[in-house]
């Protein structure tokens, strides 16, 4: 029976590349897939490239494969790799691995470049034009009428088609810009498993968009950011990546290298199952439409839990005819100012704060579109949830944050300094500043579906002898 | 008897505009005085000139000149600031172009130079012989910084401010003029004390009184012990004093403002920063602030008295505070906030995650601060043990590195020790910064010879 | 009857798709899972975040996993890039949710 094991790499940006290494060295395994992009990067990274055409692509690949490529070439080049820091430039980071390949005299290597992922606002254009409406998932707006002219761009989540031509064609390394992180895993499930996009694979797509899900928030399955964050060890401060052991029938063996930090439970896995799915009979992915329902999780060994299919409900449907396609555009400017003030009596300190900003506010005519106010050690986190406060044992101290949102960079900024940061006329004695963050644009996001075939995607296949 | 009012219009940078302008508008004080600069900010400005010859002066004074300059028009109050920074020449000539286009003729300007030496000068000065103790520290010298300098300025007193209001300055603007001389100087000018033996007492009483008002709004009420009690802060008023030529005098602020002069809350800034009470140490004289007594004679107005026989005052020194700036690596820092139950112990285990990543990576800051904010980011080592459970604790992590780079990689090894955290943890932005720091020494009086320029709004 | 908190008999894990939070409640055991399923309705959700959640409550059982999933719309201040929480994409929303009370049979022990 084929079997393939596929490891993580990467989940955000940063990750741990120290573990990556682990995986690599330790995890014997036959591909890693690296995920670098959260909601937000792409329209980051295009911003970069817009500045200098030779930046776009995550920069983290660089040291992240200097450190990989030389445990690659002693494992005689066995495992490949699928990532998606290409971003915004995936040519030019491609440019940049070869360079790290000959400086290191690595030899040979192939990348696959799969671009297409990104929408020129011409386009967009033009489809409107042809009558497509580009319809608000979040609020159910039916058009980009209110935003069209504060547009930045537009990028698509694409499934794992090129991906696994890439393989198919000898590539040791994809790189692609907005492939969804899912398909990282799913391109290589299907490529090892010889699994096609027909009926008869639906039910074990499914088994990998599910497993896809497990290992594409790397160390968050195996006990980082964890409810059993206690029992969770790092004698080396290095978190462990999953790694998945999939057999050609969907079935599943989630584990880790002995030589990293942290674990493999029922529970880790459990976490990450129930995040971020919405609905979890239509887990929708571009490769396929999977049931987290129809799946039970087994610890059988130690950091080794087997996910095998639950009753005859298939794992998977079909994939869907649309892809998720975001829009960002800018929505004003958002500053920040956070000071520290000294108890007794911080919360009522906090109240007079707060009063004096808005009363300042008014006193000199600023109009935010709006203001928040957080007590950091106290609800920043919780907001209205937090059980009313015990008297005796107030905290001694909190973080005074306030949060102004303006239409433009100038009034954000007047606000933070006579509202937020000249506040502290009202705090008592002993308060302290702090250096907030920046003032910083806002990226908007207008998540929307765009039909499938109106995305034709493109494969290139480079090689350094 | 002689009487002269001066307010207290600025603090610092950024402060409240509307204080001043209320004073100019409602009250009868003949002089504003400004105070834009703290220890670090000529450093700051110094850098600004270097990256723009056009820039290194305060940029808060064009909007607050906008405002003051049609009132002053009606009032004809003067004023006196130490706004000019790294280039009060930039800065009279901006201020210039703004009175012509408001209209504003005849206004007079004087410009004071001289407190900011180049490095060059001071290589000479060591050349010379002279060495720059440092005053912290009791380093002998400063060959430890003297290729990292950026720049280097002295604490000058009120000789040329007197000298420009006797060539009649509706405007004096210099650089680093010692917020205590902004007061000083008027009142010398004004009542004709001399730097000489039968003014010294005077002239202390001048001092310690100019402490009183050179942090602008926190001398009434803001930022104070009384804080529950302080009427309507957020249009605070700006501290006016009405000294006499006994050197007495009386404090209070503009009628309706909000704010407090009480005299414990002037108390509580006689106290602030004095270091020897007997010897406030200022160019213009050495103060005794426990040679003067405080009493509350009404409501918002508190009188400042000599207290028995003791001198107020002693001679000036012949050295002048002379400050040198020198980078002296980076400090990242990075805030993420840990929720309860059991909040402290993830905050600790964040920090244990922390140094073991910065041993993975081989990072050796300089030196590494972890704080919870909610706790003990303010108390240290003071704050009691923790017997109460918080709903969440900001943990903030402090680098100071040698490089750019190590301060990065500091603050990304931080950024992944919120995944050593519980479910529920989340990340605030993080920020970098470059380290100016400050070597005080002091420079002989005679070294500095400073300058004064008029001119005027034709 | 007696009151337990959320937090004491659940584990629980938060996300973020745009302006929409998304909470994993699970359950430590089966008879704790049978309580949740009754008791944590979306009405009870959206009244305990008050004016934090502005949309609707969906609840999704997932009884191979003795968890709830929970989707609540406008519930982010508008998403994470949108926002001004300093939780810019709710990590912590599960641990808000934690908080809210169940009643539980007079003899019902509180898992370790």
């Amino acid at each position: 029976m084929k079997k393939v094991r596929v490891g993580a790499g990467s989940s955000g940006w940063p990750d741990y590349k120290d573990s990556a290494w682990d995986v690599a060295e330790h995890g014997d395994v036959d591909y890693i897939a690296f995920d670098h992009l959260a909601e937000l990067t792409m329209a980051i990274l295009q911003a970069q490239r817009a500045r200098d055409p030779r930046r776009g692509y995550i920069p983290d690949v660089i040291p992240l494969m200097r450190g990989l490529l030389p445990i690659w070439k002693k494992k005689d080049k066995h495992f490949k790799m699928v990532s998606n820091g290409g971003g915004a430039n995936p040519v030019r980071c491609a440019e940049e691995v070869f360079k790290i390949v000959k400086d290191l005299n690595l030899g040979g290597m192939k990348i696959g470049i799969v671009t297409g992922d990104e929408i020129p606002l011409s386009r967009i254009d033009e489809l409107r034009a042809q009558g497509y409406k580009f319809k608000s998932l979040d609020t159910g707006e039916e058009d980009i009428d209110r935003i069209r002219d504060k547009l930045l761009c537009a990028y698509v989540y694409i499934g794992a088609d090129k991906i696994i031509e890439a393989l198919e064609g000898g590539a040791d390394l994809v790189l692609t810009g907005r492939a969804s992180d899912n398909s990282l895993y799913v391109g290589p499930f299907m490529h090892a498993l010889g699994w096609k996009y027909e009926d008869a694979y639906w039910d074990r797509i499914g088994a990998g968009v599910i497993v896809g899900h497990l290992l594409e928030c790397s160390s968050w399955s195996a006990g980082t950011c964890s409810n059993l964050w206690e029992e969770a060890e790092y004698p080396e401060g290095n978190p462990g990546f999953p790694i998945a052991e999939m057999d050609e029938t969907g079935e599943c063996v989630i584990t880790k290298t002995a030589t990293s930090g942290g674990l493999i439970r029922e529970l880790t896995l459990k976490e990450h199952l129930v995040y971020e799915v919405h609905d979890p009979h239509n887990y929708i992915m571009p490769d396929g439409i999977a049931d987290i329902t129809t799946i039970k999780l087994e610890q059988i060994g130690k950091d080794r839990v087997r996910i095998s299919k639950l009753g005859d409900a298939p794992r998977g449907k079909k994939r869907p005819d649309t892809l998720k396609l975001c829009l960002a555009y800018n929505d004003g400017y958002i500053s920040e100012e956070m000071m520290v003030i000294s108890g007794p009596k911080v919360l009522k300190m906090a109240e007079r704060i707060t009063e004096f900003i808005h009363r300042r506010l008014k006193h000199l005519n600023l109009k935010p579109r709006e203001v928040l106010i957080q007590l950091i050690g106290f609800n920043s986190l919780q907001g209205p949830t937090v059980p009313v406060p015990d008297p005796e044992h107030e905290p001694p101290e909190l973080g005074f944050r306030v949060a102004f949102k303006c239409d433009t960079e100038a009034e954000a900024r007047e606000c933070r300094v006579e509202c937020g940061h000249l506040a502290w006329a009202a705090a008592g004695v002993g308060t302290a500043f702090t250096n907030p963050p920046g003032i910083r644009p806002v990226y908007a996001l207008w998540p929307t579906l765009i039909p499938r075939d109106a995305v034709p995607l493109q494969l290139e296949i480079k090689e350094v002898k | 008897m002689k009487k002269v009012k001066i307010a207290g219009c600025s603090a610092g940078w950024p402060d409240m505009m509307d204080p001043a302008i209320e004073v100019a508008e409602k009250s009868d004080a003949k002089y504003l005085a400004f105070d834009h600069l703290a220890e670090l900010t000529m450093a700051i400005l110094e850098r600004q000139k270097a990256k723009r010859p056009d820039r290194g002066y305060i940029p808060d004074v064009i909007p607050l000149m906008k405002k003051l300059l049609p009132i002053w028009k009606e009032k004809r109050f003067k004023m006196i600031s130490n706004a000019g920074g790294a280039n009060p020449e930039q800065c009279a000539e901006e201020i210039i172009k703004l009175a012509k286009n408001l209209g504003i003729i005849g206004f007079r300007i004087g410009i004071i130079t001289g407190d900011d030496l180049p490095i060059e000068r001071v290589k000479e000065l060591r050349a010379k012989g002279i060495k720059f103790r440092n005053l912290d520290t009791g380093e002998p010298d400063i060959d430890r910084v003297i290729n990292d300098l950026v720049a280097a300025y002295v604490y000058i007193g009120a000789d040329r401010i007197i000298e420009a209001l006797d060539q009649g300055a509706d405007l004096v603007i210099g650089g680093r003029i010692s917020d205590n001389s902004l007061f000083v100087g008027p009142w010398m000018y004004e009542f004709g004390w001399k730097y000489e033996d039968a003014y010294w007492d005077r002239i202390g009483a001048a001092v310690c009184t100019a402490h009183l008002l050179e942090c602008g709004t926190w001398s009434c009420g803001t930022c104070s012990n009384f804080w529950e009690e302080v009427p309507e802060p957020w249009h605070s008023g700006a501290p006016i004093c009405e000294m006499g030529e006994d050197g007495n005098s009386i404090i209070t602020k503009v009628e309706g403002s909000g704010g407090l002069v009480r005299a414990d809350t002037l108390k509580e800034h006689l106290v602030y920063e004095v270091h020897d009470p007997e010897n406030y140490i200022m160019p213009d004289g050495i103060g005794d602030t426990t040679a003067i007594k405080l009493e509350d004679i009404g409501p918002n107005k508190v009188r400042i008295s000599k207290l028995g026989n003791k001198p107020r005052g002693k001679p000036r020194p012949s050295t002048l505070k002379f400050c040198l700036a020198y980078l002296d690596g980076y400090i990242s820092e990075y805030i993420m906030i840990v929720p309860g139950p059991k909040a402290y112990d993830m905050a600790k285990r964040c920090e244990e995650f922390f140094y073991k990543r910065l041993e993975i990576v081989g990072l050796k800051p300089v030196e590494t601060l972890v704080s919870f904010i909610g706790y003990n980011a303010l108390f240290g080592p003071t704050a009691p043990p923790i017997d109460y459970s918080p709903n969440e604790l900001g943990v903030r992590f402090a680098i100071k590195t040698r490089t750019l780079e190590e301060a990065r990689e500091a603050r990304l090894q931080a950024t992944l020790s919120w995944y050593a955290a519980g479910v529920g943890t989340a990340f605030g932005a993080p920020s970098e910064r470059e380290v100016l720091a400050l070597w005080p020494t002091l420079i002989p009086r005679e070294e500095v010879p400073t300058k004064l320029e008029m001119r005027e709004v034709k | 009857m007696k009151k337990v908190r959320l937090r004491d008999i659940c584990w629980y894990r938060s996300g973020d798709k745009g302006d929409i939070s998304n909470i994993g409640l699970m359950a430590k055991n089966e008879k704790i899972y049978q309580i949740i399923k009754r008791q944590v309705t979306p009405e009870k959700v959206k009244a305990h975040f008050k004016d934090w959640v502005k949309g609707e409550v969906i609840i999704y059982p997932m009884d191979n996993l003795l968890a709830l999933e929970i989707v609540m719309y406008q519930a982010l201040g508008g998403g994470a890039t949108k926002t001004l929480r300093i939780d810019q994409t709710g990590k912590a929303m599960g641990n808000a949710l934690a908080w809210m009370e169940v009643e539980v049979p007079d003899d019902f022990v509180v898992p370790k």
